[in-house]
C-alpha cells in the first residue's frame, strides 16, 4: 500500500468506527476458541501493523516457508487423501469392514484402530482385557491375527496402511514388515504409517504402561530402524489431535505437537541420524474443530513454523527434509449425540476448514461417533462428504484461496508467534518429556476442558441441539453392535496358539530382546524376532515392563 | 460446612483400560467447585482397587468414567467388588460413552445415574445430592 493510500484508509477507518461504534460494540468482545481477540473488521492496516510481509510470511506454493502449501498445484494436480478409521471386534470382522471401505472408494487405504488391550501391550486373554477385547479397535495378540486381518486384502493394493500403535510402535512396525516378508512384497510398492506417539499418550491419550523415557527409546529405536529397511514407510504421526480433544486450545494442540515433534527429532539426531534422511517421513497430526478460520491458519501457520525449525535447528538442507506429511482428522469431540444428523454439517465444516488450510490428507469422523463405533451408512456418508467438496464446490480449483484475507493472515501470523513463544517456554523447562513429566501440558488440557464445560453450562459457548436448540424427543440412531462370536473365536485362537507354536523359539527369542533392552543397542531386529516366532503383544510388552519398570498413574485430592 | 451437613465424599475414577480422562477430571473439579470432597483416581484402576479406595476414603459416592464402550461389565463388577465390602449403599454413577441399549442395562443393575456426552455439570452435582438426601452448598 502506497503512503497515501495508507492515510486514506486509516482516516476512513477511524471515520467509519465512529459513525458505527454503538452497532459494532453491539456484539460485545468476541475471541476465538483460543482467545485470541477478534476485532470486528479486518483491513489492509491490521497487516501493515504486524509487519507482515507477503514474500517473508507466504511466498509462493511449493516454496518455503510454505505457507501456502507444499505443493506448487495444490489440489489442481491431487486432491487429498480421504481416509476414514475403522476397525472393532474380531480380526475376521474388521478384514470385512476393510475390503468395505476399499470397494466404497475409500482412497487413504486402510486405516486401523486397536482395541485398548493390544494398545496397553496386554493379550486378549489377559484377565484385565477381557471386557475390552474388540470394544474400541481390533484385538492384535500375535502376529497370526495379522495375517487374519490382511487375508485377501493384498498390501501392494492397499497402497497404505495406517495403525494408532503408540507405546506398542515397535510391535506394529514389526508386524508389517514380517507380513510384507511372508507375502514376498517389496516394503517399497506399499507404505506403513504408524502412529508411534507416546508422548501424548502420557499427557492425553492413556495407553502408557513404561515409564516415560523408555517409551521414547523404543519409538526412536523403531523410527531409526524403519528409516533404514523401509525409508518410504512413515514410522511416526506426532499428534496434537487427542490433546486438543482433552481439552487444549488450537494454539496449544499446535504448539504442544510441535514441542513433541521436536523431541522426538532430536532423541534421533543424537543417536546419530541426520534430518536430511527422515524429515519427509515424520507426520504431524492435527484435529480440526469448530473455529474455521482459526483451524485454516493452524494449518498454514505449522508449517512455516516447522519447516524453518527443519532448516534452522535440525540441520535440513533438503527440499525434502521440510516437507513432512501434514495430517488433518476431524474432530469426534464437537460431535453430539444429540440429533446426531447434526454432525453432517459439523463434519463438512472441519473438511472445509482442513483443506482450505492445505491439508494432503484427511481423516473423517462419522456423525454417529457421539453414540459408539460408526455404522457403514455413518462411514460412507463422511466419504461422501469429501467428495461433494472435492468433485462440487469449486474450492479445489486454485491454490491456498484464503490467502491475502485480512483476518486469515492476521490469525496465521498470531499463531506462528504464539507457537514460537510456547517452543521457548517448554525448552526452558527442558523439553516436551521434561514438560510432560513435571505436568505442565496435562494441567494446560485439564485447565482448558474445564473453562469450555463450565461455557457450556452457562450457556456462553453454544452448541446447536445440546444447550440451545434442543428437541423434547429425539429419534434413536442405529447404532452399531458388536460381534460376540467373534471376540470368543479370538480367544479360543490365542489359546491354540499359545500351544501349536514353537515355544522355544519364541521364548528364546524373548530372552534376546530383554538382553538387548539392557543395552544401548536398537531392539528392532529383537522385537522382529519375537514377532516370526509368534511371541504376542502381551509377552512382548511384559519384557519391556520387567526391564524398563511400570507406569503407575497417581492418584489425587482435589 | 457443619457437622449436620458434612460434605459428600467421592470418588472419580477411570476403571477398567480406557484413558480418556478429559470428562472425568472435569467432573472431579465440578464436584468439587460444588463443594464435595473429591479424589481422581488416576487411570487404569480395577473394581476391587476402586473399592478399596472408596473404603479408605469412605465415600458416598463413586464415578465411573467409562469410553470403551464396556459400560455394563464394568459396572457391574463395580457393583460386586463394592458388595463383597458390604459397601451396597455407595451410590454408582456412570459417566461417557452409555448407548441408549446399555442404559436399560444399567437399570437392570440399579444404576440409573448414566450420563452421557452433552450433560451439564449441575445435572451430575444434582443428581447426587438428591439420591443421597443432602444439598452441600457451594463455597462454604
Amino acid at each position: 500500500m502506497t503512503s497515501t493510500d495508507h492515510h486514506a484508509l486509516e482516516g476512513h477507518y477511524d471515520r467509519w468506527l465512529d459513525e458505527h461504534a454503538a452497532e459494532l460494540a453491539g456484539a460485545g468482545e468476541l475471541s476465538t476458541s483460543s482467545g485470541i481477540p477478534i476485532k470486528p473488521l479486518y483491513t489492509p492496516l491490521d497487516l501493515e501493523q504486524i509487519g507482515w510481509s507477503y514474500e517473508r510470511e507466504l511466498g509462493l506454493p511449493g516454496e518455503a516457508p510454505y505457507t501456502r502449501g507444499f505443493s506448487a498445484a495444490g489440489y489442481r494436480s491431487k486432491l487429498w487423501k480421504m481416509e476414514m478409521y475403522a476397525g472393532f471386534g474380531s480380526a475376521e470382522d474388521a478384514n470385512r469392514r476393510y475390503r468395505y471401505l476399499i470397494e466404497q472408494g475409500s482412497t487413504g487405504g486402510v486405516s486401523m484402530a486397536l482395541d485398548l488391550p493390544t494398545q496397553i501391550g496386554m493379550d486378549s486373554d489377559d484377565p484385565m482385557a477381557r471386557i475390552e477385547v474388540g470394544q474400541m479397535g481390533v484385538a492384535l495378540s500375535s502376529f497370526a491375527d495379522v495375517e487374519r486381518v490382511f487375508d485377501g486384502i493384498p498390501l501392494d493394493r492397499v497402497g497404505h496402511i495406517f495403525t494408532t500403535a503408540n507405546c506398542i510402535g515397535p510391535i506394529a512396525a514389526a508386524w508389517f514388515l514380517v507380513l510384507a516378508e511372508k507375502q514376498g512384497v517389496d516394503t517399497s510398492t506399499f507404505d506403513v504409517q504408524i502412529q508411534n506417539d507416546p508422548i501424548k499418550e502420557y499427557i492425553a491419550r492413556g495407553t502408557q504402561f513404561l515409564p516415560i523415557e523408555a517409551s521414547v527409546r523404543l519409538a526412536t529405536d523403531m523410527l531409526q530402524h524403519m528409516n533404514q529397511v523401509a525409508p518410504n514407510w512413515l514410522p511416526i504421526s506426532v499428534s496434537g489431535s487427542h490433546m486438543k480433544q482433552a481439552g487444549s486450545t488450537c494454539v496449544q494442540e499446535a504448539a504442544f505437537t510441535i514441542c513433541n515433534g521436536i523431541a522426538y527429532v532430536e532423541t534421533c539426531l543424537a543417536k546419530g541420524m541426520r534430518i536430511d534422511d527422515f524429515g519427509e517421513n515424520i507426520e504431524l497430526h492435527f484435529c480440526t474443530e469448530m473455529d474455521f478460520f482459526e483451524e485454516v491458519a493452524k494449518y498454514r501457520a505449522v508449517r512455516a513454523v516447522w519447516t524453518q525449525l527443519v532448516r534452522e535447528r535440525f540441520g535440513g538442507t533438503t527440499e525434502a527434509a521440510q516437507h513432512f506429511r501434514l495430517h488433518a482428522a476431524t474432530s469426534g469431540r464437537p460431535l453430539t449425540a444429540q440429533q446426531p444428523l447434526n454432525n453432517i454439517s459439523r463434519i463438512t465444516l472441519q473438511i472445509l476448514a482442513q483443506i482450505l488450510g492445505g491439508c494432503e490428507q484427511t481423516r473423517t469422523a462419522s456423525f454417529d461417533e457421539a453414540l459408539g463405533i460408526p455404522t457403514e451408512e455413518a462411514a460412507r456418508t463422511s466419504i461422501r462428504a469429501n467428495q461433494i467438496i472435492a468433485y462440487e464446490s469449486g474450492v479445489p480449483a486454485t491454490v491456498d484461496p484464503l490467502a491475502g484475507s485480512y483476518y486469515v493472515e492476521t490469525l496465521t501470523h498470531e499463531f506462528r508467534r504464539l507457537i514460537w513463544e510456547e517452543i521457548a517456554r517448554v525448552d526452558e523447562m527442558g523439553g516436551a518429556v521434561e514438560a510432560t513429566r513435571q505436568g505442565y501440558f496435562q494441567q494446560k488440557l485439564a485447565d482448558g476442558a474445564y473453562r469450555d464445560q463450565v461455557a457450556v453450562d452457562s450457556g456462553e459457548k453454544v452448541i446447536v441441539g445440546v444447550n440451545r436448540f434442543q428437541l423434547d424427543d429425539e429419534t434413536p440412531v442405529p447404532v452399531f453392535t458388536l460381534n460376540e462370536d467373534g471376540i470368543n473365536r479370538q480367544l479360543d485362537r490365542l489359546g491354540r496358539l499359545r500351544k501349536e507354536r514353537d515355544n522355544e523359539a519364541a521364548e528364546a527369542s524373548l530372552r534376546r530382546l530383554a538382553e538387548v533392552c539392557a543395552t544401548d543397542e536398537n531392539v528392532m531386529p529383537a522385537v522382529l524376532d519375537c514377532v516370526r516366532n509368534y511371541a504376542t503383544t502381551g509377552e512382548i510388552s511384559q519384557v519391556w515392563r520387567s526391564v524398563f519398570g511400570e507406569y503407575r498413574s497417581e492418584m489425587s485430592k482435589l | 460446612m457443619n457437622d449436620d451437613n458434612p460434605a459428600i465424599r467421592a470418588v472419580v475414577s477411570k476403571i477398567g483400560l480406557d484413558g480418556h480422562d478429559r470428562g472425568a477430571k472435569v467432573i472431579a473439579r465440578g464436584l468439587r467447585d460444588a463443594g464435595m470432597e473429591v479424589i481422581y483416581t488416576g487411570l487404569r484402576r480395577t473394581p476391587q482397587e476402586l473399592a478399596e479406595i472408596v473404603l479408605q476414603e469412605d465415600a458416598d459416592v463413586i464415578g465411573l468414567s467409562i469410553l470403551s464402550g464396556a459400560v455394563v461389565p464394568l459396572a457391574s463388577a463395580m457393583q460386586e467388588a463394592l458388595a463383597a465390602r458390604g459397601l451396597d449403599d455407595v451410590l454408582i454413577v456412570v459417566g461417557g460413552i452409555v448407548p441408549a441399549a446399555t442404559r436399560a442395562d444399567l437399570a437392570a443393575l440399579g444404576i440409573d445415574g448414566a450420563f452421557g456426552p452433552g450433560t451439564a455439570i449441575s445435572d451430575v452435582v444434582g443428581f447426587i445430592q438428591g439420591r443421597l438426601g443432602r444439598r452441600v452448598d457451594a463455597g462454604v
